[in-house]
């Protein structure tokens, strides 16, 4: 039986992000927290690929409480199971520490054949979750994958098509095997109301770090994470442009068109 | 860990066996500048074998030391031999920094080792800093779709390792310096390779998706309406010899195809005009936009930030400016008075 885990966050919805004009510091009161878009893709295949050949989806994510509403909607989607990650220790982990409690957490759970992951968060956008999450399952890993072409349960290979550059790639890799899933061929379901009404009050598994047994706390949430960001500032911006305001659509597009004489 | 022993900025040549990626290169000229700021030597890591007029490429960018990789497992790219070898490598001659090209497969293996070894990791800086009291680099990138510049530094680790998305940075080389090689044989056992490559299916070549040269680009950003809208924009583009791009919430969207996407995480343009339609001007966009000769933005807000980088902007209807421009460009209306004249 296929053994699938899918790896997902919660973002704060960054396009309601406000920035605070005095501080300079990130107004997130009342921003909506919602499933990083790009990883209902991957619960999607996941979803998919179970529905194929059969077998169980659990979805893990790391976060805090309210995270919990994420893999509700992963449950609503088709997920079985849901386990989240929850504890202050936690907090501050850039992608080496977030990688190490994930798979210190799934290892509990059982050996997952195969692992799907968005290709990168609407917030943090590095990336780089997926190769280190194949790095510490010791997984093949398959970026960019488009297709699940075909998984033979004999040889423990899959076939799949990723989406490079330049074309089209097909590959065979062995279990377990990491995909990092783009949105081509995966658009999500929407849940009916029966399933979404179950996952309400469907059971989510919680592990904090002393729950995960031999978890090492330098490799966690900020003592574990090598990268750090010692400030931020609001972006420069340049001096104002020229608006053009000559009364109506017509003088102004003419206006624009007169100047834009040298530039071609 | 006494991160003073580790010294040399180390750039990964990505090559196909004929030529060298262009990333690889950007890369070698701004990693030079760092190496001149903090007395440290730039090293080209090269694997396989390179033809001699592109390795001269690679010299021209003023490279101190060229460390050469042979061996099995490098004929085509894959994570497993390429992890292993920068592990091995890293763990032998201990650099304090390896940039890596942001492609597909740099960003793959890059974030990889650097789990290994284990290290920090950084991607997308547009921006690199040498900061001399800290010894550290300074990856400078927008964060939280642009909204704020994040500084993110790796203090206590090393290597410092950092993929940056091609064409971040200019290719202008310096001119050569004394350079050394070093050998080395790296074997990692062909076997152990978990992935391969049964088929690959080069896109069809569709000129309309390439947009990273293009003269003029016509940019539509997550003010417009829907995809019933393009057909106007691609007519505008189209009238002033240039090319369609967008934002990336307009891929986001499911409207346009990822290639189209200007930016920090998509492509980055030079074109000598850039128009900007309904595109609000967050900072992981205007990274991707700003070598650009002329910028002409129109927004319905009139505090849109896209403003404060335009030479030019109008306030309105983006569909309305749009038709308009279409209207006079067919009815003759020329954009270069000097050729009227002629």
């Amino acid at each position: 039986m296929l053994n699938i885990l899918v790896c997902v966050k919660q973002v704060p919805d960054v396009n309601l992000v406000k920035i605070d004009p005095v501080t300079g510091s990130l107004i997130r009161a009342g921003v909506p927290s919602i499933l990083n878009p790009l990883d209902a893709n991957a619960l999607e295949a996941a979803v998919r690929t179970r529905e194929r050949y059969g077998g169980s989806v659990t979805c893990i994510t790391m976060g805090p409480d309210m995270a919990a509403e994420a893999l509700r909607e992963c449950l609503a989607a088709g997920a079985d199971k849901a386990v989240l990650l929850s504890d202050r220790a936690f907090a501050n982990a850039d992608t080496l520490a977030t990688s190490y409690v994930i798979v210190s957490a799934a290892r509990l759970l059982g050996d997952f054949d195969l692992i799907f992951c968005g290709k990168e968060s609407l917030d943090g956008a590095t990336g780089q979750m997926g190769a280190q999450l194949a790095e510490r399952f010791g997984a093949s890993l398959v970026s960019s994958m488009s297709l699940l072409r075909s998984i033979d349960f004999e040889k423990k290979t899959v076939i799949a098509e990723r989406e490079l550059e330049r074309g089209i790639e097909t590959c065979e890799a062995r279990y377990p095997c990491l995909f990092t899933v783009e949105k081509t061929n995966y658009r999500p379901r929407i849940p009916n109301l029966r399933s979404w009404r179950a996952s309400r009050f469907a059971e989510i598994t919680r592990f904090t770090s002393a729950t995960i047994p031999g978890l090492d706390p330098a490799q966690i949430g900020d003592p574990g994470s090598p990268t750090k960001v010692p400030r931020t500032y609001p972006p420069e911006v340049g001096e104002a442009g020229m608006m053009i305001d000559e009364g109506s659509v017509d003088r102004n597009v003419e206006k624009l068109l007169d100047l834009l004489g040298d530039v071609l | 860990m006494n991160k003073h022993e580790y010294k040399d900025l180390w750039v990964y040549i990505q090559h196909d066996g004929k030529a060298v990626h262009p990333v690889s290169l950007e890369l070698c000229c701004e990693i030079r500048k760092i190496g001149d700021a903090s007395r440290e030597a730039l090293a080209a890591v090269i694997v396989g074998d390179l033809p001699e007029s592109e390795k001269d490429r690679v010299l021209d960018c003023g490279v101190d030391k060229i460390i050469h990789v042979s061996g099995t497992g490098y004929d085509f790219f894959n994570t497993d031999a390429y992890t292993n070898l920068f592990t091995v490598l890293c763990r032998k001659y201990k650099p304090s920094a390896v940039f890596v090209g942001g492609t597909i497969f740099g960003r793959d293996f890059a974030p990889r080792f650097a789990c290994r070894l284990p290290t920090g990791c950084t991607s997308d800086a547009t921006q690199l800093i040498w900061n001399p009291e800290t010894a550290d680099i300074e990856f400078v990138e927008p964060a939280v779709g642009g909204k704020m510049m994040a500084v993110i530094t790796v203090p206590d680790a090393r290597p410092q390792v950092g993929t940056i998305r091609p064409g971040t940075f200019k290719y202008a080389p310096t001119g050569r310096r004394a350079c050394i090689t070093a050998e080395e044989i790296i074997d990692f056992p062909v076997g152990e390779i978990r992935t391969k490559i049964l088929d690959f299916k080069a896109d069809e070549f569709d000129e309309s998706l390439n947009i990273a040269d293009a003269d003029v680009i016509v940019c539509v950003g997550n003010g417009v309406k829907g995809a019933d809208q393009l057909p106007k924009y691609r007519e505008l583009a189209e009238l002033l010899g240039g090319k369609l791009g967008c934002t990336r919430p307009v891929f986001d969207r499911g409207i346009l195809p990822f290639k189209l996407v200007i930016g920090q995480s998509g492509v980055v343009i030079k074109p000598k005009l850039y128009l900007a339609f309904g595109v609000s001007g967050a900072v992981n966009h205007v990274t991707g936009i700003t070598d650009s000769d002329r910028i002409v933005a129109v927004n319905k807000d009139p505090d849109a930030a896209i403003f404060r980088y335009c030479d030019y902007g109008i306030a309105g209807d983006m569909d309305e400016v749009c038709g308009m421009m279409i209207g006079k460009l067919k009815a003759g209306k020329k954009l270069s008075p000097q050729k009227d004249v002629i």
